[in-house]
């Protein structure tokens, strides 16, 4: 259809627009990296050289503010945005885009939370036609995970250029999923990372993260998760999945108050250290875990309980079916607890089926999703381990889990087609 | 008359993995390998007879030794059965299939499992460096020495260009050559890594020169993976092909093998290139062994080749030692683009050891699955068209052990 043979990204001196569009540059294309100052575009190149480990990379990309936009984007055969999430900004951006960018030039944006019809409403109805959403995973060189949000104004050819050019140039992992708040893998993602932050107030920091920890399928504990995607951005996405969508989870996304507490107090997770988030580690490199009771931070306790680390011995060994079956039989309430948080994560992501990815993938969207862009273990090969559909109905019966009609009406078959799932079970 | 050996087919463990970092040992990392490899072919674990276990340095990388013993607590219906673990360097893997298949040509067994595994990320790049040493005389070449195996094969690009000149450019085009190749196979371990010829031409920070001369682009990966084969006899090849519903003709079987020692010593090997047409010249021996157990006439009956490339210049000297060009001018074959995946004899069509890996004990067992996933027809976008012969070479130490398996079928493809 077209080749891309010149690329801008808005918004190069973020993580984001930097690693993203550095992914642009390691398939040779020319790129121009537009950030506010010279210097902060030339960070940008930084960041994608060091994403490629390699100074070939500087080759392809160019520095330049927004002062050369009309310079620039005239040339241009893609332009993806990647400024701040902010709504007004992004469609005074847009606004400028529009009167400038040649006819069939595709424009993107990488957003994972505002609504990508909204952002275009102002604009002329060919930038609608050739405007989506292009949703890498951070950090982009090791999750491979690709949501892709079309238009209903998209045409057909346009739609299977921009996911084979993301597969076969970009190496990325396509998911094709529905203009929803926080598409498919913020929604399921940070359900369960927020309701890990909600029980953190009853179990206490060091216990959630231990319990539904690496073991249960995923490469980082939950409240450590959060304090790696920042506390701020953490409150961005589930605030905006809390306004704007009623489903039979909503309670799960509303920000625990002391998060909120936590945030006043500039405590950001890794991104300000000195405040720390959940975890603060002192300048002696001891960590400490924070009381969500009255926001002070306390010695790790360390407590194991016998099943868990039984269960990360047999993952240690490559017993997974033995591991799983600890929890899937188990009768204490530690394991009752670690079993209500996978059960809702797989009830929660079958639900979704059809309404944040199309009903003909199954599960299959979701899956990739979850593992391509999060590395948690996929939903579906939690139903497998467990024994397959029916078993997986049974459980969800008996813990008074809502029990998905995409799950009732799946065959009695194994689910995920995800290879090499047990990489996700980490016996930490 | 000897049994014929088929291959079955078998399992590859993911190579990008880092086992440590998922808090995982070798156990998991063989039952996964074997889990894969039973499901994959529909093989019942009770129908093996004997497992032969391909490893280099458990004992230093993971302080676990008796491989062969840890395979049994796959599943119980494998114990009282006899294993053995083979040790020779990074040639273990096929000495493991080897031995595997001289059980089956002996009439002694049926089906035999071959297990090639390593996990080397389990220590950092300077101590596993250190590891590594022990594949060659280690007291002699290798004490105080800073990652000796890229300083051997500098010595070995020394001999080459002291004989016939070599130019980088031609190392770093075998290097593009096979990053490129391993974009295509999905179990490989530099699949997602940017890599091109300008980036391998290119030195500093990002392409350090790690002997004296080879940079980083020039080496094979440190890499935790596993792959296991199922070896059988025509007794049972044919069984399996009617339950199956396969056609026996269609179902890869060794033609031909080859298998020679070269003195341990670099400097040996050395002052024997001098007094021979071949630098490496028990490297060709192995080759030439192999064709003439196969009944061909050598290279030119060969589809594509999984060669050893623990290092580019390794894979330079086996373009010339396969004969694809004269010794002297490996270039050629590397300028006129036989090696690449479309070219006339593709080299290392699934990434070889520097795009694929290579985790040392495993890389053996590995080249032969890759072989089998050619001739059968099956290894997806790294497939060669009509790939009828396939031979692998895999080598020990500084060219030290070198071995060498023809693979074909009478009918090509799936």
């Amino acid at each position: 259809m077209k080749e891309i043979k010149k690329f801008a990204i808005l918004g190069a001196n973020g993580t984001m627009g930097s690693l993203s569009g550095g992914l642009f540059a390691q398939a040779g294309i020319t790129c121009i990296f537009f950030a506010r100052s010279p210097e902060k575009a030339q960070r940008g190149i930084e960041n994608a050289v060091k994403q490629a480990r390699s100074d070939v990379l500087r080759e392809y990309i160019i520095p330049k503010t927004y002062e050369s936009l009309e310079e620039e984007i005239p040339q241009c055969d893609w332009i993806l945005e990647a400024v701040a999430e902010n709504l007004p900004l992004k469609r005074e951006y847009f606004r400028r885009i529009d009167g400038l960018r040649k006819r069939y030039s595709i424009i993107s944006t990488i957003s994972s939370s505002l609504s990508i019809e909204d952002m275009a409403e102002e604009c002329s109805d060919d930038f609608k036609a050739h405007f989506m959403g292009v949703h890498f995973f951070n950090p982009p060189g090791k999750l491979l995970a690709n949501e892709l949000v079309f238009l209903p104004q998209n045409s057909e050819k346009l739609k299977s250029f921009v996911a084979d050019f993301c597969k076969r140039v970009l190496m990325r992992v396509n998911i094709a999923v529905y203009n929803r708040p926080g598409f498919a893998g913020n929604r399921i993602g940070f359900q369960l990372l927020n309701e890990a932050a909600r029980y953190a107030e009853k179990y206490g920091v060091e216990e959630i993260d231990y319990l539904i920890g690496p073991y249960t399928g995923r490469a980082l504990a939950p409240l450590a998760t959060i304090d790696l995607v920042g506390l701020d951005v953490h409150k961005e996405i589930v605030n905006n999945i809390y306004q704007n969508v009623q489903d039979e989870r909503h309670d799960s996304f509303q920000l625990p108050e002391y998060v909120q507490k936590m945030l006043d107090k500039k405590m950001l997770g890794n991104k300000n250290r000195e405040a720390g988030g959940f975890y603060r580690y002192s300048e002696k490199k001891e960590k400490y875990a924070l009381d969500p009771l009255n926001i002070q931070f306390k010695s790790m306790k360390n407590t194991k309980h016998e099943v868990i680390e039984n269960i990360k011995t047999h993952i240690h060994d490559g017993n997974y079916k033995k591991a799983v079956d600890l929890i899937k039989y188990g009768k204490s309430d530690e394991i009752s607890l670690v079993k209500q948080f996978i059960l809702g994560y797989i009830s929660y992501s079958y639900s979704r089926i059809g309404e944040v990815t199309p009903v003909e993938e199954g599960i299959h969207g979701i899956d990739r999703v979850m593992s391509y862009g999060f590395s948690w273990l996929p939903p579906s090969a939690w139903v497998d381990y467990f024994g397959g559909p029916r078993e997986t109905v049974k459980l969800l019966d008996k813990y008074d889990m809502p029990v998905p009609q995409h799950l009732k009406n799946t065959p009695e078959e194994r689910q995920c087609r995800i290879p090499e799932v047990t990489k996700y079970f980490v016996a930490h | 008359m000897k049994s014929r050996v088929y291959i079955l087919g078998g399992y590859q463990t993911d190579f990008a993995r880092n086992w440590s970092r998922e808090g995982k040992g070798i156990q998991a990392m063989i039952n996964e390998v074997m889990a894969g490899a039973f499901a994959d072919t529909d093989i019942d674990p009770g129908d093996i007879q004997s497992i032969h276990v391909g490893n280099f340095a458990g004992e230093l990388y993971t302080m676990q030794a008796h491989f062969g013993a840890l395979t049994v607590n796959y599943d119980p219906a494998l114990r009282g059965l006899p294993t053995a673990r083979h040790e020779a360097a990074c040639a273990s893997g096929s000495i493991a299939a080897l031995m595997a298949r001289t059980e089956i040509e002996a009439d002694i067994h049926d089906l035999i499992l071959v297990v090639g595994v390593e996990l080397m990320k389990s220590v950092d790049s300077k101590i596993g460096g250190n590891y590594l040493g022990t594949a060659a005389w280690y007291e002699k070449e290798c004490v105080g020495i800073e990652f000796p195996f890229p300083k051997l094969f500098d010595r070995l690009y020394d001999v080459y260009d002291e004989i016939y000149g070599v130019k980088y450019e031609h190392l770093a085009q075998i290097a593009t050559v096979n990053y490129e190749n391993a974009k295509k196979n999905p179990k490989a371990q530099t699949r997602n890594w940017y890599m091109n010829k300008k980036h391998a031409c290119s030195s500093g920070e990002y392409n350090r020169t790690i002997g004296r001369r080879l940079r980083a682009t020039d080496c094979s990966q440190v890499t935790d993976g596993a792959a296991a084969l199922f070896l059988a006899s025509h007794k049972y090849a044919e069984g399996y092909a009617k339950k199956h519903n396969l056609n026996l003709s269609k179902i890869p079987y060794i033609q031909g093998w080859g298998h020679a020692t070269a003195p341990i010593r670099f400097s040996d090997k050395a002052e024997e290139a001098k007094k021979s047409q071949y630098v490496l010249p028990h490297t060709r021996k192995a080759i030439l062994e192999a064709f003439q157990r196969s009944n061909i006439h050598g290279v030119e009956d060969i589809s594509c080749i999984e060669t050893h490339d623990c290092f580019t210049i390794t894979e330079y000297a086996a373009i010339e030692h396969f004969g694809l060009t004269k010794p002297g001018e490996g270039f050629k074959a590397i300028e006129d683009g036989t090696i690449e995946l479309n070219g006339s004899c593709p080299i290392n069509p699934s990434g070889g050891l520097i795009g694929g890996g290579h985790p040392v004990g495993a890389t053996g067992t590995r080249q032969l699955l890759d072989a089998y996933l050619q001739v059968s027809g099956k290894a997806g976008d790294y497939q060669v068209a009509g790939a009828k012969r396939v031979a692998t070479l895999n080598i020990g130490g500084s060219a030290t052990t070198n071995v060498v398996h023809i693979l074909g079928s009478d009918t090509n493809g799936s």
